[in-house]
């Protein structure tokens, strides 16, 4: 299966920070970032709707299921962060 | 203009024959309790079928019907929206976006008792869905028509209402005061709908993609809205081939569409309403604390 590479790992984490906080109206340091979406408040619906609002952003196609197989923002950036693969 | 009347009821239909018998049904005055006859009337507006309803269809059920087409039908529903409630003569204007959801009996009652409440109010509904999931894992478990069919058999459907929730599954996972995406069948005083200038036309997405959320997200942001939700009484979808109520994958790519439509046309992300407001208690008449 091939890896999905959406962005750098601080930037995909910055951002997934903002829009999660922005979205429940919390504040930035009140978020653990190894909590699952589910835990945060973030459910099914708000995961695909987030799916749409980060292909907007970094111009990548996004399987909403990458939200319910990395389920938190730690586990996310892990498997989708980081340097573009090469070869 | 005709007199006004309590409340209207716009209802939607696109290709929906055997689900909008139904929902017309479970709106008319032998189901529909403690809302007189003359209190309300249903406006249909038909948004291109193939095979149009006519009022004659539902003259039996003893309800103020009245079938319009779309003069712009769409692959969105949005313009069918207005134009219905342009027509409707109610202070009290109830809009269902689908007209596959039928209605519990007390439905009416409580969204006129709890829209009484305050001068603003948005009352909201809550969305079922027949049968033990929500339907969009139909594909996985083989959910149909007639397993629909057989469940509304099963309660004996029409005959009591209420029973409804006894086959049905909430759309709302996260209980009754969850954040809330949209309501079915959402009421505003004509007034909020004017000040809301309607459904916005420019969400063409089939089905209107999430005209309906940002209609709702819309309403709640007005100034002095108060926003009511309806407990104990709501709507229940039937299965219909619905874009986003059919397959786990269908319900994913409408609403991630919708979610990048939503971004591009308000600037900000697609986000429930979060605040419960007032809960109504349809059985008891009266505000949950």
């Amino acid at each position: 299966m091939t890896r999905l590479h959406v962005a750098e790992s601080d930037e995909l984490r910055r951002w997934m920070i903002e829009y999660i906080t922005s979205v429940l109206d919390l504040p930035v340091e009140s978020l653990s970032s190894s909590a699952t979406f589910d835990t945060l408040g973030i459910d099914s619906v708000e995961a695909v709707v987030m799916a749409g609002v980060m292909e907007e952003h970094f111009g990548v196609e996004i399987d909403p299921m990458l939200f319910f197989e990395s389920p938190s923002i730690d586990a996310f950036v892990a498997a989708h962060g980081g340097p573009p693969e090469t070869g | 203009m005709s007199a006004s009347l309590p409340v209207s009821l716009v209802v939607v239909s696109y290709e929906m024959a055997r689900e909008l018998a139904r929902t017309i049904l479970s709106l008319s005055p032998g189901y529909q309790r403690g809302c007189a006859p003359a209190d309300y009337e249903i406006v249909i507006v038909d948004n291109g079928s193939s095979r149009p309803p006519a009022a004659e269809d539902f003259a039996h059920l003893g309800a103020a019907v009245r079938v319009l087409r779309c003069s712009r039908p769409s692959q969105s529903p949005a313009a069918a929206i207005n134009e219905g409630i342009a027509a409707t003569r109610g202070d009290l204007v109830g809009v269902w976006i689908d007209g596959a959801r039928m209605a519990s009996p007390g439905l009416l009652a409580a969204c006129l008792a709890a829209a009484a409440l305050h001068p603003r109010a948005i009352v909201a509904t809550i969305n079922h869905q027949i049968g033990p999931q929500l339907q969009f894992h139909a594909e996985d478990t083989g959910y149909d028509r007639h397993e629909e069919d057989r469940l509304l058999a099963s309660i004996g459907w029409p005959a009591d209402g209420y029973r409804l929730f006894e086959i049905a599954t909430s759309e709302l996972r996260a209980g009754v005061r969850g954040p809330m995406l949209e309501s079915n069948a959402l009421f505003l005083r004509r007034t909020l709908w004017e000040e809301l200038d309607g459904y916005d036309e420019r969400f063409i997405e089939p089905g209107g993609g999430v005209v309906n959320p940002d209609t709702f997200i819309r309403a709640n942001a007005l100034p002095g809205t108060q926003l009511i939700r309806i407990v104990g009484e709501g709507t229940f979808h039937q299965f219909h081939g619905g874009l986003s109520t059919s397959s786990v994958r269908g319900a994913m790519e409408t609403l991630r569409a919708g979610s990048r439509a939503y971004l591009r046309r308000r600037g900000r992300p697609l986000a429930p309403v979060r605040e419960s407001g007032w809960l109504f208690d349809a059985r008891a008449q009266a505000l949950v604390s």
